[in-house]
């Protein structure tokens, strides 16, 4: 369980790359000692813009924030000493793995003996045994990924930010280093963690953040994020025996009026079973029951299909929100345009 | 103990991006230029152009100061490497101040000069004996590879902190290696017989006062000139330094895909 502390904490932080046009805006989020918070979004949705701001990569033009004590416009090195950063991008030294592992540590100051120890670890846990001499280059997608979550745990830090740091790695591996952050997290160590695999945001975070079009829509345990958006769930209720055709029209003529939509209406192989999607589907059960009490009816079985991550994402977002769609794409291209015609500061 | 920021990104710098076979080219071609070129070139060259010793005496001063090159390369190279390979943004992400980043371009660009200024001497040893190098002599030498050396570094990083393409980089920093040392006296002389539009581009060239100062240090001729020529190497060094910086302050730290 994460501690009260808090290691960070912002107020309304923004960062524009051009007057009044924001990549990210009114960011009001707190982050626990041993906390895993999730970022979520879209491309383009800030997720990157907010890691790049809160390690002092990036100067926020509104707002503040403070990390670790420091403030972020002035915490300057005292405040990045006790950071971890895995950039969304490759950032590789040109020597071979196990190299790049001691030669990040020294840059960062770690004891020789310590390095060593612990690049043997990372070398194991992050399954670089058959890479350790080569270089960069002639690694896997996936191994330069792994090579750089576990170069950047070869120092010391408060608070761990990865950006993307799964893209490429198969599932074992995933797993693998989930766990392993996870466990830092029980030791205390603060992880804030974007990603598109929304099942890798529900297993590791305590709390996600959902950022669209540069502004945070939502804050709240996967779970809580599932009650609150989770949208319309599949329920299957199974009775002991077959319903009569006028009980069942009653049933479905119930359950329409309260904003369901029956999925099987009578086929004579079920006639003992009915099921319906509905956005609050948890609340009708104790009405069924009620109902079919009422009726002398048994309820053998009801199942309501779990809401996933996924679909309270989609619920949150919009899946077919045209016009969202459009401004994403059009503010990622302003970004981009910016960022080459060196606009980004 | 823990050394100072900017030298353990010296180290890094030097471990990181400074294979055998470029350290060894970056130095062979210089060393090579002497032993081929002044052999064959003191045969068919009089002394009276080269000031009365043999060419390889006149080449060995200029493939000296041609090291403030090599350095400036060597460090612009680096700094390339680090953007395109998102390095830069790595390392300040950690511990570092940008003054730090570039100051240990810098240091490291100086180190590879002068360790390139003593291979370039022993290597002209055979040829020239041992230069009759005075203490003020000898300074006049370092501090001329250390100035020229920074205004390339600075001119090189200037450059890399706005290009986004590697080829673009690339071309431009062997055309400016190529057009530097020809446009220089680093391998003949300006005399009276040099047309005027070339010997004002000669001087419009720090290797040229570079090249000038250090081989007058080696023959012992230091004069009110070198004086001169290492005033104007300070400002070019100090103004391309300067906007250097002020390149590396406003950059974007982003990734160069």
């Amino acid at each position: 369980m994460p501690s009260e502390e808090l290691v960070l904490e912002t107020r309304d932080l923004g960062y524009a790359y051009a007057p009044e046009k924001f990549a990210i805006r009114h960011l009001s989020v707190g982050l626990h000692r041993g906390e895993v918070l999730g970022l979520l979004g879209r491309n383009g949705a800030g997720k990157t813009t907010t890691v790049r701001l809160l390690t002092t990569l990036l100067p926020p033009t509104e707002g503040s924030a403070t990390v670790l004590g420091y403030d972020l416009r002035t915490g300057g090195r005292a405040l990045r000493s006790r950071l971890g950063v895995v950039l969304q991008s490759e950032s590789l030294d040109f020597v071979s793995v196990e190299r790049n592992l001691t030669l990040y540590a020294f840059l960062w100051g770690v004891p020789r003996e310590t390095a060593k120890a612990r690049s043997e670890e990372m070398i194991e846990l992050f399954e670089l045994e058959a890479a350790r001499p080569r270089k960069p280059w002639a690694l896997s997608g996936g191994e330069r990924r792994r090579f750089q979550v576990a170069r950047e745990l070869m120092h010391d830090m408060d608070i761990l930010f990865l950006d993307e740091p799964t893209v490429g790695l198969d599932a074992i591996a995933r797993r693998r280093i989930l766990r392993y952050l996870r466990g830092r997290a029980l030791g205390g160590l603060s992880i804030i963690f974007t990603t598109h695999i929304l099942h890798e945001a529900d297993l590791l975070c305590d709390r996600i953040a959902v950022l669209h079009l540069g502004q945070l829509i939502a804050l709240d345990t996967a779970e809580g994020l599932k009650q609150r958006f989770g949208g319309a769930r599949e329920v299957a209720i199974g009775f002991e025996s077959p319903l009569a055709p006028t009980v069942r029209a009653e049933l479905t003529a119930e359950l329409t009026g309260r904003g369901a939509m029956i999925l099987e209406t009578d086929p004579p192989s079920s006639a003992d079973r009915i099921a319906f999607r509905a956005p609050d589907a948890e609340e009708l059960l104790p009405w069924i029951s009620h109902w079919a009490h009422s009726r002398s009816l048994t309820v053998e079985r009801m199942s309501v299909e779990e809401a996933t991550l996924e679909s309270a994402f989609l619920g949150m977002i919009g899946e077919s929100d045209a016009a969202a769609s459009a401004a994403n794409a059009e503010r990622d291209e302003e970004i981009v345009a910016a960022a080459r015609s060196g606009g980004l500061r | 103990m823990k050394l100072p920021p900017v030298l353990r990104l010296v180290v890094r710098n030097f471990a990181s991006n400074l294979d055998p076979l470029t350290v060894t080219i970056r130095f062979g071609q210089p060393a090579v230029t002497i032993i081929v070129l002044g052999t064959m070139f003191s045969t068919i060259i009089s002394s009276n152009v080269t000031g009365g010793g043999s060419y390889t005496a006149f080449l060995v001063p200029g493939m000296v100061a041609f090291q403030m090159i090599t350095g400036g390369v060597v460090s612009g190279n680096l700094f390339w490497l680090d953007r395109r390979w998102s390095m830069v943004e790595q390392v300040f992400s950690g511990p570092f101040l940008r003054a730090e980043y570039l100051g240990s371009l810098v240091l490291t660009s100086l180190l590879f000069s002068l360790v390139g200024v003593g291979i370039m001497m022993l290597v002209g040893l055979p040829f020239i004996g041992i230069p009759s190098l005075s203490v003020v002599g000898t300074g006049a030498v370092l501090l001329t590879v250390a100035l020229g050396s920074v205004f390339f570094a600075g001119l090189l990083i200037a450059i890399g902190t706005r290009l986004r393409s590697a080829n673009a980089y690339f071309s431009i920093q062997s055309f400016l290696q190529l057009f530097v040392i020809f446009l220089s006296t680093v391998y003949y002389p300006v005399t009276a017989k040099t047309p005027r539009a070339l010997a004002v581009v000669f001087y419009g060239n720090p290797l040229t006062y570079a090249a000038n100062t250090i081989r007058d240090a080696f023959s012992g001729a230091l004069g009110g000139s070198d004086l001169v020529g290492l005033g104007i190497l300070a400002i070019l060094a100090t103004v391309t330094f300067t906007v250097a910086v002020e390149a590396f302050r406003t950059m974007d730290l982003g990734p160069i895909q």
